[in-house]
């Protein structure tokens, strides 16, 4: 979920802009942060001033800056009742939904935790730091799925993070904001949106070969043949990815960074009211360090819940498990920046919102996605970037029609609804699909039509 | 037929004089579409001489009134196919000729209606004529499907709305711009591709609800029956023309009400008034009103005759229905159109021939298409929105050419005549093309290859 657009020149290499105040000159602040900054609360620190014992305020303080320093804090005692419910064997399902909810603030306060840790390593580490740690949960779900040998629910899930950031977040903040801005013409910087788009593109071409190659091969050549090519292939694609993205953090953070700036508004003062400006880190270097690692052991806890129980959950909810994968996990998982993103283009600041968007798709596109292929590689587990025909479709017109709508640098409330429509095609064309994908290790993934025409589909 | 809505001048209904600093007071009067303008360039101005002889003045009116409807246009002379095709009917003579003669007879009558919507725009109202002539304006496409769809034709119906698709965006588009860019070949010529942008991501949008039906039976492994296939693609087909038709109205919302600024073309200066000089109606808003029904009448009785003839013709002819279907009727159909925007071409008004083209073909693509489909969830007939590989392959190409193609703002000969020689491509390739496609009702849609390997399949064929 991290994007790596930094709005202000960074104090490091002493770019001062004609506008650069102190406080933008101070550190690096990424556009996620600052979406994320958006569901942050001011913390009330006047009860704890009571508290005699200085370590004793010290900690609860922390405590509170942490656990209680978003809108989203109710969501957290999902945590618990997930953990108690897996401890006690309730309904699979109940586990699942739970699991999903908590998810949802973790994974905003690992990125106010991410942004904390960036005041002391400077802008540049944090940006990398925004960049690995910022899908934290789709990469911690990935492997996990992986571990478990659910290679169908790792493809579905990277594949519906990309869709979900391209049409649905970005849909509902350029409708938003173009209702919102009714009057006024809407402009963003199209160059930077243009990077992200030539890397997606270069990963689709990374998808589609692997899948061209079943379709070239005439009818004598044997399935194993085909898939030992597959998977060459894409591991061999998922090292050029990798490089591709280093080329792409080098780009951005380093010796094109002012292509990545936003545009200075003029109403910056309305910025300041809605937006908690944190100048200083609210917690020390090493208790965020400690609060970083501890919740992404929760997350990885609560993503192994989500792996184990999909498939009861799937089958008591009646939803194909390509349906939950691709469409209800990135949703739970992009919460908190989908709103950051909504907010934003309400105030017209859509670089922001196309930097959260395009910067996600584009980092698990090229960085989560070959990431997963070669952890699998390394664990022994065949997967391939063959993403089957009706997801890589969908991925490629996703694509092509986000594309060539943000082209002319001009965004009005139509553009964001035909993305928006477009995600709810996709969206019903899972949710109809009901045939089940036969995966190479005999699991079935999907629901059982209703006439059962043959005891082939139960072969494990 | 192709009915868009772009309103090149201001409308006086919300007062908006500022549009253009050119604004005189004709333009304020009432909203013009491209598409009324781009026929207007086929009509005739009435000579009402002879007429002024006549001593009973309601003869007079009635007189006038038909002068100023049958024989206000170029195209008068091909309204004698009309009669001619109904007396072949009740004669019995040989099904091509009836089909040939309607044919010829839709073609004036398609630039009537607009003329007819045009005349009933003055009375209604921009807004609500904008409004007249979306849902109108392809009038004849939505008949003739209607009506195909009745006859449990859901190949003829997939086909011809198809090929309106291609035929706006290809050949009419391609056309205007070629013989444009050779009328001014000194000049650069420009338009304004706000308005083709918002045209291209709607007809992605549709281009996307195709594409999803027909991966579906791509995506079914060898155990999967094909009733579950066609039963997905058949739920998902009719969620997705809802979603379409939500998308048409907010298109209708913001080019109308929001946005309509976007839309208005750039005037033009002195030259334009030498064509167009009605400013005020020329027949009564009743007399209108009728006319416009009865032409839907015989319309609809035309298309019934094309419809049912169109197999033996196919036969007769040589060429397979699906020939037929995408190409030579939308050919017809569109004829009034086209003229007029290639003639607009010429002058250099590059705006109003997009509008024309462009926005026909998000009309159709966007409206007629999921309205085919909803009408016939409610007649109880399974259409759905695969339109087979190579229909859809053809029109994903079409749409990504011409969009990019159109990115640039600017136009000269080169792009019309790539355009339409992509036209002449997908021509070609539906003429060779002589298999037959199964159809759910066993239907015979093509020609049978000249091996007879049809027998050989047995009766799956022929069976009904």
């Amino acid at each position: 979920m991290g994007s790596i657009v930094e709005p202000w020149v960074t104090a490091e290499n002493g770019n001062a802009t004609a506008k650069g105040s102190n406080r933008e000159l101070r550190h690096g602040r990424t556009a996620h942060n600052m979406s994320s900054s958006s569901l942050r609360k001011k913390s009330d620190l006047r009860l704890i001033q009571k508290v005699p014992c200085k370590t004793l305020k010290n900690i609860l303080s922390n405590f509170q800056e942490v656990i209680l320093g978003t809108k989203l804090t109710l969501l957290f005692l999902a945590i618990p009742l997930a953990i108690l419910a897996n401890s006690y064997h309730y309904g699979r399902p109940l586990i699942f939904g739970l699991s999903l909810i908590g998810l949802t603030p973790l994974a905003e306060r690992v990125s106010f935790l991410t942004e904390q840790l960036a005041f002391y390593t400077g802008p540049t580490v944090g940006g990398l730091l925004n960049a690995t740690c910022g899908n934290a949960t789709e990469l911690i779900i990935a492997i996990l799925a992986l571990a478990n040998n659910k290679v169908a629910v790792v493809k579905y899930s990277l594949l519906g993070s990309i869709l979900s950031n391209l049409l649905l977040v970005l849909g509902t903040s350029l409708f938003c904001g173009g209702i919102a801005n009714i009057r006024r013409e809407q402009r963003f910087d199209r160059k930077q949106a243009d990077v992200n788009f030539f890397l997606l593109l270069m990963g689709l071409l990374c998808h589609l070969l692997p899948l061209l190659l079943k379709y070239a091969a005439t009818g004598e050549v044997s399935t194993s043949l085909i898939n030992n090519m597959s998977l060459n292939l894409s591991r061999t694609s998922s090292i050029v990815m990798l490089i591709a993205y280093i080329a792409y953090l080098i780009f951005q953070l380093w010796t094109h960074r002012q292509l990545f700036e936003a545009q200075e508004d003029d109403d910056d003062d309305a910025y300041d009211d809605e937006v908690t400006v944190e100048e200083t880190p609210v917690i020390g270097f090493w208790s965020g360090f400690a609060w970083l690692v501890g919740m992404t052991l929760v997350i990885a806890l609560l993503s192994e819940y989500v792996v184990a129980t999909i498939e009861e959950a799937s089958d008591s909810w009646g939803l194909s498990v390509g349906f939950i994968s691709i469409i209800l996990l990135p949703i739970v998982g992009n919460a908190a920046e989908h709103a950051g993103a909504i907010i934003f283009a309400f105030k017209n600041k859509l670089d922001i919102s196309l930097g959260v968007a395009l910067g996600s798709a584009t980092q698990i596109s090229l960085f989560v996605v070959p990431l997963s292929v070669i952890v699998a590689w390394i664990m022994g587990i065949k997967m391939d970037l063959n993403f089957n025909i009706l997801e890589t479709s969908s991925l490629a017109l996703a694509i092509i029609i986000t594309a060539f709508t943000l082209q002319d640098g001009t965004s009005h409330y139509m553009k964001g609804l035909v993305l928006l429509l477009c995600y709810v095609i996709i969206a019903a064309c899972f949710f109809v699909d009901q045939i089940p994908q036969k995966q190479p290790n005999g699991t079935i993934v999907g629901i059982q039509p209703k006439n059962n025409p043959g005891s082939g589909f139960f072969s494990a | 037929m192709a009915g868009i809505v772009t309103e090149p001048w201001s409308s006086a209904e919300n007062g908006n004089a500022s549009m253009t600093a050119k604004g005189s007071s004709r333009e304020l009067r009432h909203g013009r579409t491209a598409h009324n303008m781009s026929s207007s360039s086929l009509r005739k101005k009435s000579d009402l001489r002879v007429i002024q002889k006549v001593p009973y003045k309601g003869l007079k009116d009635f007189l006038t009134n038909l002068q100023e409807v049958i024989l206000g246009t170029k195209l008068a002379i091909l309204f004698p196919a009309i009669p001619a095709a109904i007396i072949c009917t009740y004669c019995g003579v040989s099904q091509p000729w009836i089909f040939g003669l309607s044919m010829l007879g839709l073609t004036p009558l398609a630039e009537r209606v607009s003329f007819l919507t045009e005349q009933l725009a003055f009375y209604t109202g921009p807004t609500l004529g904008g409004l007249l002539n979306a849902t109108c304006g392809n009038a004849t496409e939505l008949i003739i499907a209607i009506l195909a769809l009745t006859n449990n034709k859901v190949a003829v119906v997939k086909y011809s709305l198809l090929g309106s698709i291609l035929s706006n965006l290809l050949l009419v588009l391609g056309t205007s711009l070629f013989c444009g860019g050779i009328a001014n070949l000194r000049r650069e010529q420009r338009f304004d591709r706000k308005q083709a942008d918002v045209n291209f991501f709607l007809l992605l949008l549709g281009l996307l609800c195709h594409l999803l039906p027909l991966l579906y039976t791509y995506v079914a492994t060898e155990d999967t029956p094909a009733a579950v296939i066609s039963d997905m693609s058949l739920v998902l087909s009719r969620s997705s023309s809802i979603i379409m038709l939500i998308s048409y109205i907010a298109y209708l919302v913001f080019q109308l009400w929001t946005h309509r600024q976007l839309f208005d073309a750039q005037d033009q200066e002195d030259e334009y008034d030498d064509d167009v000089e009605e400013e005020t109606a020329v027949i009564s808003f009743w007399s209108g009103f009728v006319w416009l029904v009865g032409m839907t009448l015989v319309i609809a009785l035309l298309s019934e005759y094309v419809v049912a003839t169109i197999e033996t013709a196919s036969e007769s002819w040589n060429l397979s229905v699906s020939f037929i279907s995408i190409i030579l009727l939308p050919i017809v159909g569109n004829a009034a159109e086209h003229a007029g925007a290639i003639i607009f071409a010429f002058k250099n008004k590059l705006d109003i021939s997009l509008g024309v083209a462009l926005g026909s073909a998000t009309q159709i693509g966007l409206f007629v298409v999921p309205l085919t489909i909803i009408v016939s969830w409610i007649i109880g007939i399974n259409m759905d929105l695969n339109f087979n590989l190579l229909e859809t392959g053809s029109l994903a190409l079409s749409i990504i050419i011409t969009a990019f193609t159109l990115q640039d703002g600017t136009s000269h000969y080169m792009k019309g005549l790539v355009l339409l020689l992509c036209y002449f491509i997908i021509a070609i390739c539906f003429f060779v093309d002589k298999l037959p496609q199964k159809q759910p009702n066993g239907l015979n849609m093509g020609l049978q290859p000249m091996n007879n390997v049809v027998t050989a399949t047995g009766g799956g064929v022929f069976s009904s």
